[in-house]
């Protein structure tokens, strides 16, 4: 419950205080929001089977963002980081459809 | 632990048969436990579920008292998923707001400048091309102009020289009474000779005579005849060019009027300046039979 209320207070923050994302963040941000969406239904299918821990939660969170923007940054050092950042969204995309579908059984039995 | 040591080891199909599936599940809770969004492949799930079968789900059990209990851990969830959703509103915000650019990666940038620049040299090279045309279409036009324009000119010269279009400008009215009948061909030609020499451009006799380049002058049995045409008495001569100078020509001494007041010839002259003679007698030119121009 309090963590459904921090997603509304998140985005009402988002809203109000239109925050400047910094420069050095700006190409990174997307990898980074999809890697917490991996995260983030990897703790709800956790959640769902009962087996969540916050810890691993946040931990999980934590260090699949920061791989994933890491992985695109070096990517860019080395130049391939269009084709790096390509690859790391197909994994995660790959991940989460996995974690939806486990979901999806645990919700609907189907 | 030698529990540990066969599990890598050994089939997964062996568990299966062995029946240790609740020793199973509790591992797979505790590695989940460790990893919750531990990838499993999909068909280990399929046989976990159609093993648990209709026993019911033993190993899933919600705490949902615990979700409506807020702990320290729920607080840092809701803080994590509120930078999220606060990351989410941004990145949206950043998109949408300059959707193309902004979130761009520097090769990507450089190589879009890099086909603007190109496309710009293309569009430049060929705008450059483009005036080079027009400028060549414009003074084209131009020169053709005035080569039209000196076309007209020499075609209006060559029109009064040959006598086909009408004249009209300053000049002389020379009117010669020849009582005595004593004005000849040569007399004739003397005027016309000194009127040319006075600049005449346009010369007509008796309002129907036009004077040419090709015009002869002969004696007929009755009276002169110019082009065929007989010169009546008295003699109406026209001539249009600088009034002054004709005047001049025709008054000098031992010229046309000396010539024909003298008492050889015994005629009388009027010399009259005249601002404006409207020559309207034309000449119809034959076409040339021989003569071709020189290509």
């Amino acid at each position: 419950m309090i963590a459904l209320l921090g997603l509304i207070v998140g985005i009402v923050l988002g809203v109000l205080l239109e925050p400047s994302i910094p420069a050095w963040v700006q190409p990174y941000l997307p990898i980074a929001i999809v890697a917490a969406m991996d995260a983030l239904f990897g703790g709800l299918r956790a959640f769902l089977e009962g087996t969540f821990t916050d810890r691993v939660f946040v931990v999980s969170f934590l260090s699949n963002v920061v791989i994933a923007a890491l992985i695109v940054w070096i990517g860019d050092q080395i130049g391939v980081g269009s084709q790096l950042s390509t690859g790391v969204v197909v994994v995660l995309g790959i991940r989460i459809f996995t974690n939806a579908a486990a979901i999806r059984r645990q919700v609907f039995r189907a | 632990m030698p529990e540990e040591e066969r599990r890598t080891p050994r089939p997964r199909s062996r568990f299966r048969q062995s029946g240790v599936l609740t020793r199973r599940a509790q591992r797979r809770r505790e590695r989940a436990e460790l990893d919750p969004e531990l990838d499993r492949s999909s068909d280990d799930d399929e046989t976990l579920a159609a093993l648990r079968g209709g026993t019911g789900r033993t190993d899933t059990k919600i705490d949902w008292g615990r979700l409506l209990r807020p702990g320290a851990g729920q607080v840092i969830v809701a803080v994590i998923l509120a930078f999220f959703a606060m990351a989410v509103v941004m990145q949206i915000r950043v998109s949408t707001q300059d959707e193309t650019y902004a979130s761009l990666r520097r090769s990507d940038l450089v190589q879009m400048l890099d086909s603007l620049t190109q496309e710009t040299r293309r569009l430049e090279m060929e705008l450059s091309e483009l005036e080079r045309t027009r400028d060549e279409l414009v003074s084209g036009q131009d020169s053709e102009r005035v080569a039209r324009e000196q076309a007209q000119k020499r075609l209006t010269t060559m029109q009064i020289l040959a006598g086909t279009v009408p004249a009209e400008g300053p000049g002389v009215v020379i009117r010669i009474s020849d009582p005595e009948g004593k004005v000849g061909v040569d007399v004739v030609l003397n005027a016309i000779g000194e009127m040319r020499d006075a600049g005449a451009e346009v010369i007509e006799f008796n309002d129907s005579i036009r004077l040419v380049t090709s015009s002869w002058i002969a004696q007929g049995p009755d009276s002169l005849l110019i082009d065929g045409k007989p010169l009546t008495t008295p003699i109406k001569m026209e001539v249009i060019g600088d009034p002054h100078a004709l005047e001049e020509g025709a008054r000098f001494r031992g010229g046309l009027v000396s010539e024909i007041t003298s008492p050889r010839v015994g005629g009388h002259v009027t010399v009259t300046r005249s601002e404006r003679i409207e020559i309207t007698a034309l000449h119809e030119p034959r076409e040339n039979q021989y003569a071709e121009p020189v290509r």
